[in-house]
């Protein structure tokens, strides 16, 4: 079970509510943060991330190590969340 | 158990089909490995969906499917189908959830965007160059653009990115491919996009990790132009999501297009194929969903047959009769 899971969204993004979905489905809780509402995370974000797109999931896990998962990639954020 | 039928893909030539079984009490199960909605949903606005006299916005009509569908029974499961085998009666699916098993199987799998292929489009993807102007064009506020394409998605996504960008360079290689309608949108827009005919990308270039500029020529003049730019947005055609049935023995067409009957069904009896990914479709959200519901159709009367055994030759073809 991760520690914390922030999601980087914005308010057009069609795969932002994709991820939402599918963690709630997971039973998973997470802080989310619109991009557009607080444009001064964007570089932040993008330090992270390398990637100028929307959605970045960071999972912090137990260990405080961290997982960066970019867009609805199933094949990343499934591993990032178990 | 097996199901009666899983849909790969929750587009709307999925979500139309899920409708019309759900609503007949044929178990169906959606597997989506992206956006629910497909393409459909990432687009801005649709303004040649009937019924929605103003249009609709694509995420807005992909909710409404989606929860008409799920209203009669249909579920959706989000994950990738990897594979899937023909076992006579019986199709196998290895999809990221486990294995599961069905009576038949609809693939709506449709598109994506295509890459254009030019040097600095891979190495500054998603940092400067994108697919999805609803995902990514906030970014660019204030900022200036180069969309490349000329058909009905690049117009609609130029029009869309003009409520961030300062400026848009359009670049289209021939003529634009775009409805009459769409053109006299981005005339309207005139003061903030600018159409560049007979242009082709050559390369996007960079500094520091960033976009810089788009290199391309000029076909009349044949002269290399070049178009300072924060960031690129392609959208230069589609390319079939198919890459999950190699080895099932279902037939491709030479554009890696699925080939069907004219009962939309694959070489492999019970695998039928309904929307964009389909050899001949046309590539639209209205075509889509009534290529769904035919699938639909076609699917009950498989399920049927495969229950009964085949009716007398006389009535086939003729599912009113026993329909």
């Amino acid at each position: 079970m991760p520690k914390n899971i922030t999601i980087y969204t914005t308010n057009t993004c069609s795969y932002c509510p994709m991820v939402k979905q599918y963690l709630k489905r997971k039973g998973l809780s997470y802080d989310e943060v619109n991009l557009e509402k607080h444009p001064e995370m964007q570089a932040e974000v993008f330090e992270k991330s390398g990637a100028l797109t929307v959605p970045v999931t960071i999972v912090t896990k137990q260990d405080d190590s961290q997982d960066v998962v970019i867009g609805y990639n199933l094949a990343r954020l499934a591993p990032a969340i178990a | 158990m097996p199901h009666d039928l899983v849909i790969v893909g929750a587009g709307p030539a999925a979500l139309s089909a899920a409708l019309y079984t759900s609503r007949e009490d044929i178990d169906t199960v959606l597997f989506e490995k992206g956006a629910i909605g497909g393409l459909a949903a990432v687009t801005d606005w649709v303004d040649n969906y009937p019924g929605f006299e103003k249009g609709v916005a694509g995420l807005e009509l992909s909710e409404q499917m989606r929860k008409q569908a799920e209203r009669f029974g249909a579920k959706i499961e989000l994950g990738e189908v990897q594979k899937i085998e023909d076992q006579g009666k019986l199709k196998k699916l290895t999809t990221t959830e486990g294995d599961i098993y069905a009576k038949a199987v609809l693939i709506a799998t449709g598109s994506e965007y295509k890459k254009i292929g030019v040097p600095g489009e891979e190495e500054y993807y998603a940092r400067g160059v994108h697919y999805c102007a609803t995902c990514d064009g906030a970014f660019y506020r204030d900022k200036k653009l180069v969309v490349i394409g000329g058909g009905n998605s690049a117009a609609q996504e130029s029009i869309f990115l003009t409520k961030f960008a300062s400026h848009i360079d359009m670049l289209v290689r021939s003529s634009l491919k775009a409805s009459d309608v769409l053109i006299k949108e981005l005339a309207k827009h005139k003061d903030k996009i600018t159409i560049h005919l007979n242009t082709t990308t050559d390369e996007i270039v960079g500094q520091d990790g960033k976009v810089t500029k788009v290199v391309g020529t000029d076909k009349n003049s044949a002269q290399k132009v070049e178009f300072p730019t924060d960031g690129v947005f392609v959208f230069v055609g589609l390319l079939p999501n198919t890459k999950f049935i190699q080895g099932s023995g279902i037939e491709l067409d030479e554009r890696g297009f699925i080939k069907t009957d004219i009962h939309l069904m694959t070489k492999v009896p019970g695998i039928f194929v309904a929307g964009d990914v389909r050899s001949g479709a046309t590539l639209q959200i209205a075509s889509a969903t009534g290529e769904g519901a035919t699938a639909a159709l076609m699917i009950r009367e498989y399920l049927e047959t495969q229950e009964r055994g085949p009716l007398p030759q006389a009535v086939v073809g003729h599912p009113q009769l026993y329909g």
